[in-house]
Parts: structure tokens; sequence; C-alpha cells
């Protein structure tokens, strides 16, 4: 948990951009996906409609020719003189039988040809219960069961015109059919002669305009009860859609184009004509959803979308990744440095802008490492120059005593005893007149540290004894001068303040890669915390530099390993350790 | 940076290519739909035929008998002049659109549709041996000696009758056997007088039983070599006077289409039928009259020469050269061209008598008719096949037929036979020169 909250936020920059990414992105693949999928299919259920209305108004034509072929068929039949004669007469015998059959199938051999489409068929029914057809194949039936039934009813019922019906009933063989009967009647008396029913299948019908329907675009006809009777889809015949109807109706007198309707329960867009001679509707459905995922592959716009948007998350994904990742480690590394490594460059790497940002810092900060040296070497300078000053400074007490020291010898006449101390004198000024850094071998400053132990016995008397032990293969080794003079002069003056006598001891030997200088005496010595620095008496010193500046001497000269260090304890005596490099 | 622009190219350009990929995929997708909505009409066989009971039940059985992967049969039922007026609109107009694979023609009919269209029908001498079938059937079905049709029944022609009306008009089985027209007429009076039922319906539209009775007699309304021969055509001459005289005296009804036919003697009304074997199913059609029906032989005409056995229909499949016509012309080949098996179901369960020789052998044959008080109907068929008289029909025998039924009419109002025949004669000639 911790681990991811760190993860978040490490890679907070690019989570936000890519999140804002993601966003824009899907939402415009998406507004420009729905967009395009909506204005095409609107597009093409434009054009589609267009062409459409003009199918419709074809096959309306062909419905109205249709008609017009029934009206007249039925015209001709009525007013036929053949016809009339034959059919209202029972004939007798087999010879007038045989005349009527002949003549009447004749006849209405010859009026079928008027009717279009050829399938229209003419069943002639008499009142003697004949009944004579151009086509039994079409419609078979008998006239008894015909002058019984209702469509004969409703044709004797409706004086003058025709009627349409539509029938699947027993009568037809349960085989749907549009039927236009008409009842016909001599001019003079009204009185019915005979039936003329013209039938056409439901699949005969459907042929003049079939051509015209697709899966999802369908045609029917609907009489004005809103039976459909005629449907390019098969499982709409015979349904009754009122609602259809009324829409239908409504909408006939607005002439509109389109429109929503729904039928049996599914939507369809809507486009009807009325055809007043048949007293039906011509209704064209347009599933709008299948027609449109039929002719739009709505699936493969969606793919295309989201490959793309896919891929322009990938690219922006990386892109971003390079980007950010390595502005977030420079960040990182930078927030680190300032506790750490100061002086570490920036690795220069990833995009163009974290590189330049890289380089521009660590050119700052190489620049800021260059001046901090500069003001280090400057402040070391200023350092060694102020103890070299000091070194140069012999003290002029401590010339002023040894002169006093050698005139009295000289008065009570110790000529040698003056002789070697000013010897030594000489040795000791012209050792410290040799500037700071210089080294000088241990022999040699052995021979100084000698000549000043020489001066101050000369002085004090010689109550302190001093030993030098010197490991012989140090001789030849380097070693800054003056170094070990001052803890020697700190014995002398400090150590033997209670106790009047006693011994110093020098010892310098190499040891784990070290020279190692001791200073050891038996005086008074002191409590550890004590700064023996203050304790100095400027009247005994030989030159400026106090024990002190000695520790910090070495470290800067030599590093932090070496130094001094001071063991004592009261009464016991005092032990300095002075630890120098070997120097060849 | 050089290295990193070339990166950014190259990603560019695959980016490029996977979407016109992606296009290019779909389009195909769309193409391959388009073709697979195409074909799906072309692989059903489409047959013309009329009979439901006959040749349309014989169809069904031949597509039960053949194992082809993926054959499919698509019967359409049509009125036989129905079929032949949408031919020959269709074979007229050259374009062949919608015309069926099979059609089912009247061997009558044959020859004009052969000499008027020799292109539109596929050959189909190498689907079958032409030695196999009756030899009466080759000539109507070939042209120039090349086969087109492959014969299907045989059309023999049997008087079929209801014992029960006979036997009460006092006939037996052996008094019907090989009597004349003249015969049948006086049975027709004693039939009706007996038990009020006519002797047969008649069609005044269909001259059928016309042709039955010149055909027993050797002759047609055509010469053997074509000529019109209706005028001093003696055997016409009684022909139409024998049908003068069932009509005029009353001894028949009428029906004036198919349906009327059938409703004719399943209503129980005619006492006989004189037509070819193909009515026989739809006599046993219904059922409540088995066992009253018997046959006998069709009458002869007292013309020298005739016999007691003629034709009637009698039809042949025709192939037309169309796509599909290849597995239309295997389908028959291999059904109605050769196999035994299927005229033995055929004969005993359509009850069809095919013209197929190897098959007269088969068990099918003997087979005893029980709707027919047990005579074995097919073996007497087939014997009376044999005598058949086999005539050319030529081009024009509906035309023919058509210009007589009209003549007949006037038979009727009293004109006499000479002047019909010789009116037909010029009336025909003038027509058909």
């Amino acid at each position: 948990m911790k681990k991811i909250k760190k993860l978040i936020y490490r890679n907070a920059l690019f989570l936000k951009i890519f999140l804002v990414m993601i966003l824009s992105i899907g939402t415009v693949a998406l507004l420009i996906t729905f967009s395009n999928i909506r204005m095409s299919s609107q597009l093409f259920i434009d054009t589609f409609s267009m062409t459409n209305t003009k199918s419709i108004r074809h096959i309306s034509a062909q419905l109205t020719s249709f008609s017009d072929s029934l009206l007249l068929a039925s015209k001709e039949v009525e007013t036929n003189p053949v016809i009339k004669q034959y059919l209202h007469n029972n004939p007798s015998s087999a010879v007038e039988k045989s005349q009527a059959f002949y003549h009447i199938q004749q006849e209405i051999e010859q009026i079928h040809a008027i009717l279009e489409p050829r399938e229209t068929n003419i069943v002639l029914l008499a009142n003697y219960l004949d009944t004579f057809t151009t086509n039994y194949v079409n419609w078979d039936v008998a006239g008894e069961e015909l002058l019984q039934h209702e469509l004969t009813n409703r044709a004797q019922a409706n004086k003058h015109d025709i009627t349409y019906q539509f029938e699947s009933s027993e009568i037809t063989n349960h085989i749907p059919m549009f039927i236009a009967s008409k009842a016909l009647r001599y001019q003079q008396n009204n009185n019915v002669f005979g039936y003329l029913f013209l039938s056409i299948r439901e699949n005969d019908l459907r042929s003049l305009y079939e051509g015209y329907t697709s899966e999802g675009n369908d045609i029917l006809l609907m009489d004005a009860t809103g039976t459909i009777f005629s449907s390019s889809k098969g499982e709409l015949l015979g349904q009754h859609a009122t609602s259809l109807l009324h829409h239908v109706q409504a909408d006939q007198d607005e002439l509109s184009g389109y429109s929503d309707v729904n039928v049996l329960g599914q939507n369809y867009l809507c486009f009807a004509e009325y055809i007043p001679s048949l007293d039906i509707y011509l209704v064209n459905l347009i599933d709008h959803e299948l027609i449109t995922s039929n002719l739009i592959n709505t699936r493969e716009i969606l793919f295309i979308s989201a490959t793309i948007t896919l891929i322009a998350l990938i690219f922006s994904f990386l892109t971003l990744r390079k980007m950010t990742v390595s502005i977030s480690n420079i960040v990182h590394n930078i927030s680190d440095m300032a506790r750490y490594q100061f002086t570490r460059a920036l690795p220069v790497k990833g995009g163009y802008e974290s590189k330049k940002i890289a380089i521009a810092f660590n050119y700052m900060l190489n620049e800021l490492q260059d001046y901090v040296n500069i003001l280090l070497n400057t402040q070391e300078k200023q350092r060694k120059a102020e103890l070299t000053a000091l070194q140069h400074q012999i003290n002029p007490h401590f010339i002023y005593n040894t002169l006093t020291s050698i005139k009295f010898m000289i008065k009570q006449k110790q000529n040698d005893k003056a002789l070697t101390t000013m010897d030594s004198f000489i040795s000791m000024l012209q050792a410290s007149l040799n500037t700071v850094d210089q080294t000088t071998t241990v022999a040699e400053e052995v021979e100084t540290l000698r000549h000043y132990v020489q001066i101050n016995h000369a002085r004090y008397g010689e109550q302190i004894q001093v030993n030098f032990l010197v490991s012989p293969d140090c001789l030849s080794l380097q070693i800054p001068k003056l170094i070990i003079q001052p803890f020697i002069e700190n014995a002398f003056f400090h150590a033997f303040v209670d106790k009047k006598q006693g011994f110093i001891k020098i010892l310098i030997a190499q040891k784990q890669d070290m020279l190692v200088c001791e200073v050891i005496d038996n005086g008074d010595g002191m409590e550890q915390t004590r700064d023996f620095a203050h304790l100095k008496n400027k009247k005994q010193l030989f030159s400026g530099i106090g024990i002190k500046n000695v520790h910090e001497r070495i470290q800067l000269l030599y590093g932090n390993k070496y130094g001094v260090t001071v063991t004592s304890e009261p009464q016991q005596g005092t032990n300095v350790t002075i630890k120098l490099p070997i120097l060849a | 940076m050089i290295k990193n622009r070339n990166k950014w190219i190259s990603t560019a350009l695959i980016t490029c290519f996977t979407v016109f990929i992606l296009a290019a995929c779909s389009s195909n997708d769309n193409e391959s739909g388009s073709d697979e909505g195409g074909s799906t009409n072309s692989d059903s066989i489409v047959v013309w035929a009329w009979d439901p009971n006959f040749n349309i039940a014989a169809i069904n059985l031949a597509e039960e008998h053949y194992e082809e992967e993926g054959f499919t049969l698509e019967i359409q039922e049509n009125a036989q002049d129905d079929i032949v007026q949408r031919l020959n609109t269709g074979l007229s107009s050259g374009t062949m659109n919608g015309m069926p694979n099979i059609v089912l023609i009247e061997d009558q009919r044959a020859q004009s549709f052969l000499q008027s269209y020799p292109d539109a029908f596929y050959p189909l001498g190498d689907y079958f041996n032409t030695e196999d079938f009756a030899e009466y059937k080759i000539p109507p079905t070939s042209l120039d000696g090349e086969q087109y049709g492959l014969p299907f029944d045989t059309g023999v022609t049997g008087l079929f009758y209801r014992s029960d009306y006979l036997e009460e008009a006092g006939y037996t089985h052996e008094d019907l056997v090989d009597i004349t027209w003249e015969k049948y007429i006086d049975i027709a009076k004693d039939v009706k007088e007996e038990t009020g039922h006519p002797i047969f319906s008649f069609d005044p539209s269909d001259f059928g039983i016309i042709r039955m009775m010149i055909q027993s007699a050797g002759t047609w309304f055509t010469t053997e070599d074509g000529e019109i021969n209706l005028e001093n055509n003696e055997a016409l001459k009684e022909s139409l006077e024998i049908l003068h005289q069932l009509v005029d005296q009353d001894l028949v009804s009428l029906h004036n289409d198919w349906s009327g036919f059938l409703a004719s003697f399943n209503s129980g009304e005619a006492a006989t039928v004189p037509t070819g074997n193909w009515i026989v199913p739809s006599i046993e059609a219904e059922e409540s009259q088995a066992g009253l029906w018997k046959m006998a032989p069709i009458p002869r005409l007292s013309t020298e020469g005739s016999v007691n056995a003629t034709n009637n229909g009698g039809s042949s499949f025709y192939v037309l050269n169309i796509d599909g016509k290849e597995a239309a012309a295997e389908f028959l080949g291999a059904t109605f061209g050769s196999d035994i098996d299927f005229y033995n179901d055929l004969v005993q369960e359509v009850g069809a008598l095919g013209t197929f020789i190897p098959a007269a052998e088969s068990e099918g044959y003997q087979f005893e008719n029980e709707f027919f008080g047990g005579q074995q109907l097919i073996s007497e068929l087939s014997e009376w096949m044999e005598d058949v008289p086999a005539v050319n029909y030529g081009l024009n025998t509906y035309g023919l037929s058509d210009i007589l039924v009209e003549q007949f009419q006037q038979m009727l109002n009293g004109k006499s036979v000479e002047d019909v025949l010789s009116d037909a004669q010029t009336q025909a000639e003038n027509q058909f020169r």
C-alpha cells in the first residue's frame, strides 16, 4: 500500500498528464465515432427514403393500373351479351349446356387478356351454380359454396361498385387471396344474373412490388379496415394493424414524408400512399435499425476508431513517459543532492528538455564547485600566511631571557657554557627562519630540539632530564619543522610546577605506516578537559606557534587521519602523541 | 536526434499502414458478403407440372429416389394451358427469365415447341438410352435425330367405369370389352334410362375424346407428311358424329375445367371415364368409391383398322437450356431414365405407368389394384400400350382441335358434319398455311 502510494507520488506528473490525455482522446474519438455513425445513417436513410418514395409511386401506379384492369374486365363481363345470354338461363340439355359452356369460356378467356397481372383469375358464378374460371389452379372453388359465402352476399349488397376483399378461409382453400367481387345486373331491372369474382393470389399480387423490397424494407397492402392483405413480410399477413391505419390516415392529410410508427410492437419508418380506386393503402415500412446495421458497419467504425485511439494512447504513453520520467528523475536527484552529495553531476538523459535542464544544472553545479574551491583555497592560504607569520615571530621575551642568561654566564666566567648556549641559540634562530611548510629530516629536527633543551638547561638548571629515543629507521624521514618543540616547551614550563624535578621523554618511531612522535613527562598532569593553551606564558614561548595550532596545522597539511592527541592524569604526567605521515 | 526522427517517421508509417489494412480488410468483407447473397437461388431445380395426383406425385417420388448431395427440387404447379402459354411467351421473348429447369410437355404439343425454339432445349441423349423406352414415344420427343424429351407416362387409355351403375343398367364386364363407340352410345342410353347418370362428363372446349377416337384408327388431324387432314377424314367424321349423338341425346354431363372434370366422377355422377391411364390416381382419390370402379378397353371406331387401344395425354420431361441444366438432366437420367426400382414404386404408389421397358418385368406391374376390384390395371394397360397405333402428331394438334371445337358448336346447332369438316379444312388451311 505504501509502495503504491509512493509509486503514484513519484509518477504524479506522468499520471496527471496521461489521465488528461486519455480523457481527451477518448472523448474526441467517441464523439467523432458517434457523430459519424449518426450522420452516415441519417444520410443513408434520407437517400434511401427518397428512392423508396419513387418506388412506392411506381408501385402505386401499377396497382392503379391493376385496379383499372379489374374495372375494365368487370365492365366487359357485365356488358358482354354472350355472357349475359348464357348466364341467365339454366341450360337444360347437354347441347345447350355445351354451347353455353363453350361460349362463356371463350368470352372470359378473351376478357382475361385485359387483366394485368396475368395471374389474375376470373371466376364467374352463374345463378344456376355453375362456375367458370380462366385458371382453375389459381382458385379451385365450387359454385354452391361460393353462392353461400359472405363474398357473394357482400357483392349483392353493393349495388354498383366492385367490392374488394381479402380472403384466406376455407373458400379459397386457405390460400390468401385478394378478391374483387361484383354482382352482375341487368341494366333495366337491376336483377342479378350472375357474380363475377376477380381473384389474385397474395403471392402473385406480392410479385408486383416484391422486387422493391429487401430485408428491413417491407411493403404491405392494407385495406380500409386495417387488415394487411398482402405483405412482403409473411408474418404480417392477415393481421389487423389498427394503429398503423390511424397513423396512415392521419398522415395522408398532411402528405408528409417518412414518419415513425409502431406496428405490432416494432418501430418502423413509415411511408404510405392511398390508392383510392382500390380503397387500399400501400404502406412502406422501413426497419431503420436493421437497414442501417446491414449497410453501415457500425462495428467496423467502432473497431477502427478504437484501434486509432489505442495507437494514439500507446504513443502518447511512451512519449509522455520518456519525458516525464526523466524530469521526475531530475527532481528526485536534485532533492537527494541537497541532502547527500552536492558534487555529483546529474545524468544527462531523457528528452530534449530534461537534457537541457540537466546540462544547465550540471554547469551551474560545476561553477558553484569551482567557486567554493577558490574560496577554500583562499581561506587556506590565508591561514597559512597567518601561521607563517606567527612562526617567523620569535618571541622577543625568549631572545631577551636567553641573551640575559648568556650575559650572566659570561659575567660568572662560565665562558664554555655561554659559548655552547650561544651556539644552540644561533641554531634555533636559524631553524625558525625557514617557512612553515618546509620539512626537515628527523635527525636535524632532533638536533634542533637538543639545542632548545640545552638553552633551557643553561637557563633553569638541570632538574628536568630530557631523553631522546629515536628509532634509527626514522632518522632520514621528513618532518615539518618545529612541530614537536611547542610540546617540549609546554612540558618544561607547565608540567613541573609542583614537582621540581622529573623527566621528559621524546620517542620517535614508525607505527602502522605512520610516524608517531610522543612527548611524555612525569610531571603534574592535568584534568583531561583542561585546555592547556590558556596556560601559555608568553614570556617563555619560543615562537608564535602555540600547541593549539599544531593539531590544526597537521590536519590542514595531511588530512583528518593525522593530528595530535593528549592523554593526561593529575600527578602522573602527560602524554602527547603526534601522528604524522611517513614522508621519505 | 536523427535516429529519433527516423523512429517517428517509421511509427507514423506503421500507423498509416495499419489503418489502411483495416480499411482494406473491411471492404473485402463487404464484397464477399454480397457474393454469397447472389447465389442462394441458383441451386434449386425448378419443375413445372400440372397434376398433383399424378405427374407431380411422380416427380416427388423421383426426388426421394435421388441421392445427390445438395440437390433440391422446387415443384411449381400450374394448369397445363398456363404452362403452355408461359412457355410460349417466355421462349419467344428469348430472355428465359423465370423459366423452369424442367418442364413437362404433352407429347402432342412437343413438336411445336421443339421446332419453334430448337435452341431453348437441352439435348438429353447422353443421359439415358432411348432403346429402353416404348418406340412410339421417341418421334414426338426428338427432333432431327437429337433426343430432347425424356419419356414419362404412356397416356394409354382405358374405359374406367362404375361397375355398380353398369350392373344396374344390365351390363357385365364382358359386355364392355372390345366394343365399338356405337355400342357405347347404346349402353349410355340404357345407363341414363336405368340410373339417370350421364355416361361421362364432357368439356366442350377440350377435344381429347375426339383425339383418342381418331388415333385408335391410326389417323390424325394431319397426314404423315404434315398435311392438314380434316375433310374426307372418315375416322374424324365418325368421331364427330358419335360425340354429336352423345351430346345431342343428352347422354353426357358437362364441365368446363379440371376441377369440374374431377368432380364429375368423384361426386359419383358420371358412369364412365374414357381417358388416359393418368386419371387412375384421381379416381382413387375418392376413397369412398373403392371397389366400385373397373376398367375396360377403350371402345373402337367402326372405321377399318380401328383398334381398342389409343392414347390420350402422355407427356415427357424437357430440360431448358439455362443454368442448372446438367444437374436437371442428371436427375432425370438417374430416375426416370434408368431406375427400375423407382418405376416399381411409381406404379404401386402413384399408379403411373411409365414407358420404360425394363420396368415391365418388375413385380409392381403385376400389382392387383383393390380399388378396381383386384384388377391388374398396369398389366392390362401395358398390353394395350403395345397396340396403340403410332401417328405423327404434327405441329398444330391444339390449333386444329380449337377449330374443330368451334365447328362442333355449329354442328350442335344443326350444321351437317360434311359442312363442318370442309369449313374446318378451309379455316385450318388459311390459319396454318
